[in-house]
């Protein structure tokens, strides 16, 4: 949604006002990490563009990177994408030492070229982290998130259909903040930008979002009990309240779930079901 | 880590108190009185340094074992790092900071728990060590990394034990610095007034924990111009205790 709005009000700036500036394309010089397979050396390969238009998105960048890599028998650069439009997960990329770029709460899709300067170097990496095995290039393998879900990141009543408004008495204050921790798209940038590879962030969003709301409460404390074990299993660092996760996180979701993690998770030790 | 910290910060408060005495007269006897009370609790004494040591150790191998943990979940470093603005000098120097209270705890175990008792008391033996350029600097130095590791741990400590949420993050934030700074500054005030020689005035005794962070940094101030003022009131004051 979001994405189109913004590619037709550049358009409109540009046609409008004839910005000459504005429309002029951008000369860069990319630092791509370049990987074989998970076992191969990595090294970074330099690629240079001189005719980016400020109107794509990133990834629509790299797409015409490929395109002529392709073209000139070269093999192309390998990265997730899906949705295009910030609300899928796929997307990740360290874009000059950040997960997801610069831009504060905004995936690596939704980055345009605009907000890169004429002649700007660009250093783009995997997410980094030893659960997040490379698997070629730009992609990594974020299935250990799919193994935490697994481990207790759903419910097992039967929700049935939509029920009536106000059928299940839910306080606003635990909607709202189920809400913004069920924002979590999944996409791993808590993990790339924290220092010690650590997966709290998105763990405790998940366990935040259901422990918040009735129908999660028939698993409340062996859910986190079995997260937070799949999670250690998985090979991720530590929480040290450094809060990088919570600047980095394309949906801007909270370090207080992390405390809420750490509640949920004394309560559990201590519950005796 | 979190417990054992918090348990270390009530310690730290109640060795503060009790330094506080030596702010208490000019003599030093309070300080040395409740010096000779502790002693009296003979083997309960021992039984609350080993419990003391036994935290410390704790802590000391939950954050050996935690920085292991956290460097082997990245083994490839980024090429190109960059934060974003979130950590703060105090909590991505946790290791260092943490590093120098633990040498300037054995420095300091050194000084007055393990040398034998100097026969003029304790706190003379306080007041001379925090006179020495040597000896301030090393105090000045082991409680401001105390001070930095402080500013980041008690807000930590709250998020890890889950205490934190939306309604109390300012005020446990508020809480964390207020304890960095009270129990930095607060220990930092005697090497700065011994070194200065601030004691030896006559309105010396009223300084307190609380003094004011401008007045503080003037005693800072004080502290390095005063030197040649050090020289005369340190052989002063060896003569008074001899």
């Amino acid at each position: 949604m979001s994405s189109s709005h913004d590619t037709h009000a550049a358009h409109g700036a540009a046609s409008t006002h004839g910005a000459h500036a504005e429309k002029k394309s951008l000369r860069l010089t990319l630092h791509v990490w370049r990987q074989r397979d998970p076992n191969a050396e990595g090294k970074f390969a330099t690629y240079k563009l001189d005719d980016v238009s400020p109107d794509m998105s990133f990834l629509e960048m790299l797409d015409v990177l490929n395109e002529r890599l392709i073209a000139g028998g070269e093999e192309a650069i390998a990265f997730d994408h899906d949705c295009r439009e910030g609300i899928c997960g796929a997307c990740s990329l360290t874009i000059n030492g950040q997960p997801h770029g610069f831009e504060r709460e905004t995936t690596t899709c939704q980055i345009h070229m605009r907000r890169f300067e004429d002649g700007q170097t660009i250093y783009i990496e995997p997410f980094r982290a030893n659960a997040f095995p490379v698997v070629k290039d730009l992609v990594v393998d974020r299935s250990a998130f799919d193994r935490i879900i697994a481990a207790g990141g759903f419910i097992t009543a039967r929700a049935g259909s939509a029920p009536d408004a106000n059928a299940l008495p839910i306080p606003q204050v635990a909607a709202d903040a189920a809400m913004d921790a069920a924002a979590c798209i999944g996409c791993g940038a808590c993990v790339a930008s924290c220092k010690n590879a650590s997966a709290m962030l998105f763990v405790s969003a998940k366990v935040s979002h259901l422990a918040l709301l009735p129908q999660g409460q028939a698993e409340r404390n062996s859910r986190v009990l079995a997260m937070v074990e799949q999670m250690d299993k998985e090979g991720f660092g530590n929480c040290t309240n450094e809060s990088e996760c919570e600047a980095a996180c394309p949906k801007g979701i909270s370090v207080s779930n992390i405390a809420r993690l750490n509640r949920e998770y004394l309560r559990a030790l201590a519950s005796s079901d | 880590m979190s417990v054992t910290g918090l348990l270390l910060i009530g310690f730290l408060v109640v060795h503060l108190a009790g330094n506080l005495q030596l702010f208490s007269d000019d003599t030093g006897e309070h300080f040395n009185a409740y010096a000779e009370k502790l002693k009296s609790f003979g083997p309960l004494l021992y039984v609350a340094e080993f419990g003391l040591l036994a935290l410390f150790v704790a802590h000391l191998a939950l954050g050996l074992r935690v920085t292991f943990e956290n460097r082997a979940a990245r083994s490839q470093r980024y090429a190109l790092d960059r934060d974003r603005g979130a950590r703060s000098f105090a909590s991505s120097t946790m290791v260092v900071t943490g590093v120098i209270v633990l040498v300037f705890v054995i420095v300091h175990l050194l000084d007055f728990r393990l040398r034998e008792m100097s026969p003029d008391g304790l706190a003379a033996m306080v007041v001379r060590r925090l006179s020495e350029p040597a000896g301030a600097l090393i105090y000045i130095v082991g409680v401001g990394a105390l001070g930095i590791h402080l500013s980041h741990a008690f807000r930590s400590a709250m998020q890890t034990l889950g205490l934190n949420n939306t309604r109390y993050d300012v005020p446990i934030a508020r809480a964390g610095k207020a304890v960095a700074i009270v129990l930095g500054v607060g220990f930092a005030l005697f090497p700065l007034v011994y070194f200065s020689g601030a004691k030896h005035s006559t309105h010396s005794a009223s300084v307190r924990a609380a003094v004011p962070s401008t007045q503080q940094r003037s005693l800072a101030d004080e502290a390095v111009s005063s030197r040649a003022s050090f020289e005369s009131s340190s052989s002063g004051h060896s003569e008074e205790q001899r």
